[in-house]
């Protein structure tokens, strides 16, 4: 048994000087920038050139996905490197999974698990390099948790389909090259067999955008009018987009887990060791250090499932349940601390401050814990999924045959 | 980063596992806490017999001076019973207080005994019903002669009535704490069990009870000292609980056929078990967590209080989610949750409430300043 993140032998040792020394002088130019957050309501033009300038670098010497093969644009390392690079950019505020604004972190597990091997060629590289930003397309305005009841359809004609439909609360605050759209393609087929999973540019003629406003930050509506798109974006094949779709879920909903610490509670024990205008610290309030316990004791639960999970993945030894549980958790977590914020800060908990960076800046915080409760699912939707996971209420056959 | 057992691990677990089996199986437990048979001498001498008393103790005195992670390993196959007796309160705690500051005469004498099962060494802690830690302690330690005296009463004392020993804390005449270790039997002591929804615990009164002063030792900083070896380990012992809880509380809900379908496809009876299901592995990996940092000899003080507040609440809620999921029938002193609901209960309080230590968290983590 090892919790140590940086146990490091002298190869690793020496990698994480290397990277440690490359971030710093790499970063530098962003120093007075305010990281927001992978959806937000602020657009800053420096940040955003800032974010995918070092994507593109950091793509460049293949630490965007470190593990992957080099060829398709990975950097052929360990995951003893990859933990590296996850916890010395999450020091300095960005997590690899989105030093940029992508979900490129899904689509190149799916593509590598399903595309052709030319499919592979075209697709990788540019993901991987950090040369394009790439929306999940699942959503639906009729609802979304069930999104095998997916209405945007694709009819093939000729060497095309033709893509009509509309996605909602997809995307980011920023533009998208690409996009991965969830469509039917057999109407009347059999339920989970009807689907399949493109991945198209994303600036194909017949697509419109609208940006929405939601408390968490900015999200799009995406129009698909008679887009016209050629079948070598098809991935999978026809009518297996829910395999595609569900391999990847399983990342979204928790499964790779995350070596980060919580930026929030460091901003919030440093809030409340200051001292305050009338001499006091909020530290020393005996209702205050009662909130902080709790936030304390969730964020810990968080970190280590975070810790578990992605020890699982990285090993490849599955775990039955533990990604919809660790997503669950850290949603219910947030909201929790929006709460626990307010307890604490009164007043000061509902104004954004920029000397924090926006997702440990507690005014974000206090409108991200509900907001962000329905990404990649609702709790409801993730209940259902542990419950699968555990086979609640499902091993009746199997109980009676085992009592023989 | 590494979340395997090692070889050696695995095998104290399926020594423990079969252990449990053999000894201490699911409707002899219920049975016993029913009855509120608190100690089985039988059971308590084949596991000394296996070093499972003193486990950590060091070979100097007679133990096998075994990791904390080791020792929980064991712990959790004890806590899935859960298995009644002092393994906690005499093999890890009132060992770790001996080890952290008895005068060498002391531990001669009774580390030795504890790992054998000879002794029964219990910690008489606290004074009042509802409170912990150091301003807890009224029961007074007085000159008399050459030596001193006990007078007071420790209201619950946590396997009490199986103590050969007691290890009591006490205030001297200058109102600082100090440790004294005294005989069940000695003259002036008495241990009166308290009947209830617990299980184990007694009321030990100490009427001018006479202690040899080379048995007086230490001070509250002993006692927490040994609570951050000890309090990880009984976190083991609750993870065990809560492992056990969540996978017959699962199974129920395939078997409970209820309007025509198994209890399990209602959704609020899945949220039931989930609850469980997170109390325990936020019980889990705390403390594995300070378990990993006992051994390589991190501070664990504020991990080990975290480790004990995040078990008691998670055994407490876990014991009512699974309550409501087996409603009527998990209510009767037959059933398998009624053995850990009362246990919950009881270890709530023990060694202070979740709230204490969470407070005791902070207060190591972020001294007071006012
Ligand atoms: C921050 C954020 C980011 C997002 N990002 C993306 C994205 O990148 N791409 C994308 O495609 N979508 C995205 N979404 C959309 C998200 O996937 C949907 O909001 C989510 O799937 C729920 O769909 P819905 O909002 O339409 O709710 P509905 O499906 O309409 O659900 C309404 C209510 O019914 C409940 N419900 C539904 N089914 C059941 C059931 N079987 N049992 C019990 N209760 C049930 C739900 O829990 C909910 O309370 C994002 C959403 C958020 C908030």
């Amino acid at each position: 048994m090892d919790f140590n993140l940086q146990a490091d032998t002298p190869e690793i040792a020496a990698f994480r000087k290397e990277v440690s020394d490359w971030l710093d002088a790499n970063m530098k130019e962003g120093e007075h920038i305010r990281l927001t957050g992978i959806w937000s309501t602020v657009h800053d033009d420096a940040e955003y050139l800032f974010r995918r300038r070092l994507a593109e670098k950091l793509g460049r010497k293949g630490w965007l996905f470190p593990t992957y093969a080099k060829e398709h644009g990975g950097g052929g390392l360990t995951t003893a490197h990859r933990n590296v690079l996850e916890v010395e950019l999450d020091r300095r505020g960005l997590p690899l999974g989105n030093v940029f604004y992508t979900r490129a972190e899904l689509v190149v597990p799916a593509v590598t698990m399903f595309g052709t091997d030319e499919q592979k060629r075209e697709f990788l590289p540019p993901m991987m390099r950090g040369d394009v930003a790439v929306w999940q397309l699942l959503t639906e305005p009729h609802g979304g948790s069930d999104i095998a009841t997916c209405r945007t359809r694709a009819i093939r004609e000729g060497d095309d389909y033709v893509i009509n439909g509309q996605k909602i609360m997809v995307g980011h605050h920023t533009k998208a090259d690409w996009l991965m759209v969830l469509t039917n393609t057999a109407p009347e087929g059999k339920r989970h067999e009807n689907l399949s999973w493109f991945y198209i540019p994303a600036d194909l003629p017949g697509i419109s955008y609208t940006h929405l406003n939601l408390m968490m930050g900015v999200k799009n509506a995406v129009y698909l009018d008679n887009v016209r798109v050629p079948a070598k974006y098809l991935v999978g094949g026809e009518n297996n987009g829910w395999k595609v779709a569900s391999a990847y879920l399983v990342l979204e909903q928790g499964g790779g887990g995350s070596l980060g610490e919580s930026t929030l509670l460091r901003n919030v024990v440093a809030r409340c060791e200051e001292v305050q205008p009338d001499g006091t610290r909020l530290i020393d309030d005996p209702d205050v250090r009662d909130q902080l316990a709790d936030m304390m004791l969730d964020v810990d639960t968080e970190r280590l499932w975070g810790m578990r999970n992605y020890w699982h993945y990285n090993e490849k030894t599955p775990h039955r349940y533990a990604g919809p549980q660790y997503f669950f958790f850290q949603r219910m977590v947030r909201l929790r601390n929006a709460e626990r914020l307010q307890k604490m800060l009164g007043y000061d908990a509902l104004v954004p401050e920029e000397r924090y960076d926006e997702l440990g800046d507690f005014e974000y915080n206090v409108r991200y814990g509900p907001g962000m409760m329905h990404g990649g699912g609702t709790l409801h939707t993730d209940r259902i999924i542990i419950s699968r996971c555990l086979g609640l209420g499902r091993n009746v056959e199997g109980k009676r045959q085992a009592k023989g | 980063m590494d979340f395997r057992l090692t070889d050696d691990q695995r095998m104290l677990q399926d020594a423990a596992r079969d252990f449990m089996k053999t000894e201490a199986r699911s409707d002899q437990i219920t049975i016993w806490y029913e009855q509120k048979t608190f100690h089985l001498p039988e059971i308590w001498e084949k596991a000394a017999g296996l070093g499972w008393l003193g486990m950590r103790l060091p070979e100097a005195y007679g133990g096998a001076g075994m990791g904390a992670f080791d020792c929980g390993v064991v712990f959790e196959e004890l806590g899935r019973g859960p298995l009644p007796g002092a393994y906690f309160s005499s093999g890890v705690l009132a060992a770790e207080i001996l080890l952290a500051g008895a005068p060498e005469a002391l531990k001669q004498r009774l580390l030795p005994a504890i790992g054998d099962g000879s002794a029964i060494v219990v910690p008489a802690l606290a004074d009042p019903s509802n409170r912990f830690g150091a301003e807890s302690v009224t029961t007074r330690l007085e000159k008399a002669g050459a030596g001193f005296v006990l007078e007071g009463s420790k209201r619950y004392v946590q396997d009490g009535g199986a103590a050969t020993h007691f290890l009591v804390a006490a205030r001297r005449d200058d109102g600082r704490i100090a440790l004294a270790c005294i005989a069940r039997n000695a003259p002036g002591v008495s241990v009166c069990h308290q009947q209830g929804f617990l299980i184990g615990a007694s009321e030990v009164r100490f009427e001018r009870a006479a202690v040899d002063p080379a048995d007086v030792f230490g001070d509250w900083n002993t006692v927490e000292d040994a609570l951050t070896r000890a309090l990880p380990i009984l976190g083991a012992f609750i993870t065990g609980a809560l492992q056990e809880i969540s996978e017959f509380t699962n199974a129920y809900t395939s078997e409970r056929i209820v309007y025509g379908q198994p209890i399990g496809r209602y959704q609020r009876v899945q949220d039931n078990c989930i609850e469980i299901l997170n109390h325990l592995d936020a019980t889990r990996w705390i403390t594995w967590e300070t378990l990993w940092k006992l051994d390589t000899g991190q501070d664990a003080r504020a991990a080990a209080r975290q480790c004990k507040a995040v078990a008691s609440e998670g055994y407490f809620q876990g014991c009512n989610q699974s309550h409501m999921v087996f409603a009527g029938p998990g209510t009767d002193y037959r059933h398998p949750l009624m053995a850990h609901s009362v246990l919950a209960h009881a270890l709530y309080p023990y060694l202070g409430s979740p709230l204490h230590n969470k407070r005791a968290m902070m207060d190591i983590r972020f001294p007071r300043k006012v």
